[in-house]
């Protein structure tokens, strides 16, 4: 196991506030989760050796508009959207923090796509941000399992947007240290610091929903249902997920 | 998210600061160390500071975690 799982497993995801069948759930789903962590971690830190490593700064740009692609104003607004809906009128009194936790995640996701878009215009890729409009690269994200889940996951369950926060967001976090690691470019370390607590905040959403609210087995099913899909070896791959061999 | 988890409890003691800052302010109702279930969910490392020790309480040292120090959750 690399360094950098450990001491996220270590400092986030083994210290629990309650003991019950909540935590124990998540620890099993955690089980499964930490191959493909660890395998993140490792393709991040090559991922960022051989940006560093192609000679040009074309790789910053790629990156932030991804980015932009993936957590952005259209994407955030979509797909934020979403996970508030999952919360029926009646249900609010009982998971009114959980609605405002997923409110806020509407614009700390448009801030993150804010931070993808300063990278481009304090590096010199574009001169405006809306420029990024015209970029297909900068409005589209492949990704089926990525942060929203798009519309293949429906979120059925008040709860099921737990799975999504604890495997996901984790992968952000741990994204952002193996890069961290590697690479020293002022423009793209200052983005990715000023990401950091904030997708940790949001696996602490997914920590502390599944401790403390997924205690029966009702609840707990449309959370493993989410890890089911999320642990699929397709799932980031949307052509393959449709039906295709690409 | 350490609010939250101090409300879950009905302790409440932790509170949104009305400053412009909004910053968590922890009131006398917090009976640390007795209770630490807001630790494990406080992402902002160093964010909680012990009184007495001044040391960083965020990442939760494993003294904190411990079965007896932690709140049962049942169904």
């Amino acid at each position: 196991m690399h360094l950098i799982l450990r001491e996220f497993l270590d400092k986030w995801v083994y210290p629990t506030g309650f003991t019950g069948p909540g935590v124990e759930f998540r620890l099993r789903q955690t089980e499964r989760c930490l191959p493909l962590w660890d395998k993140l971690v490792n393709q991040a830190i090559e991922s960022a050796e051989k940006d560093l490593a192609s000679g040009s700064d074309e790789y910053k740009a790629a990156r932030a508009r991804g980015g932009y692609a993936a957590e952005g104003p259209f994407m955030s607004l979509k797909q934020m959207s979403t996970q508030i809906l999952s919360v029926e009128i009646g249900e609010q009194p009982q998971y009114i923090d959980l609605q405002r936790m997923r409110a806020r995640q509407i614009w700390d996701e448009v801030k993150h796509g804010q931070l993808h878009a300063d990278v481009l215009l304090r590096g010199g890729f574009i001169k405006r941000e809306e420029e990024l409009m015209n970029d297909a690269r900068a409005n589209t994200q492949p990704k089926l399992s990525y942060f929203g889940m798009t519309a293949m996951f429906p979120h059925i369950h008040p709860l099921a947007r737990a799975g999504q926060h604890y495997y996901n967001e984790s992968m952000a976090c741990l994204g952002i240290a193996a890069t961290l690691s590697v690479i020293d470019d002022d423009l793209i370390r200052h983005q990715l610091h000023s990401q950091s607590a904030e997708e940790l905040m949001h696996f602490m959403e997914g920590k502390y929903q599944i401790d403390a609210y997924a205690l029966t087995p009702e609840d707990q099913k449309p959370i493993e249902e989410v890890f089911d899909f999320l642990l699929r070896p397709w799932a980031p791959e949307p052509s393959r997920a449709l039906g295709g061999t690409a | 998210m350490c609010y939250v988890a101090c409300r879950e409890i009905e302790i409440n003691a932790v509170v949104v600061s009305p400053t412009a800052k909004h910053l968590l302010e922890i009131d006398e109702r917090c009976s640390y160390p007795q209770c630490t279930v807001c630790l494990m969910y406080c992402p902002a490392e160093g964010s909680i500071v012990e009184t007495d020790s001044g040391r960083s309480m965020v990442p939760p040292p494993p003294e904190v975690w411990t079965e007896n120090r932690r709140w049962p959750r049942l169904p």
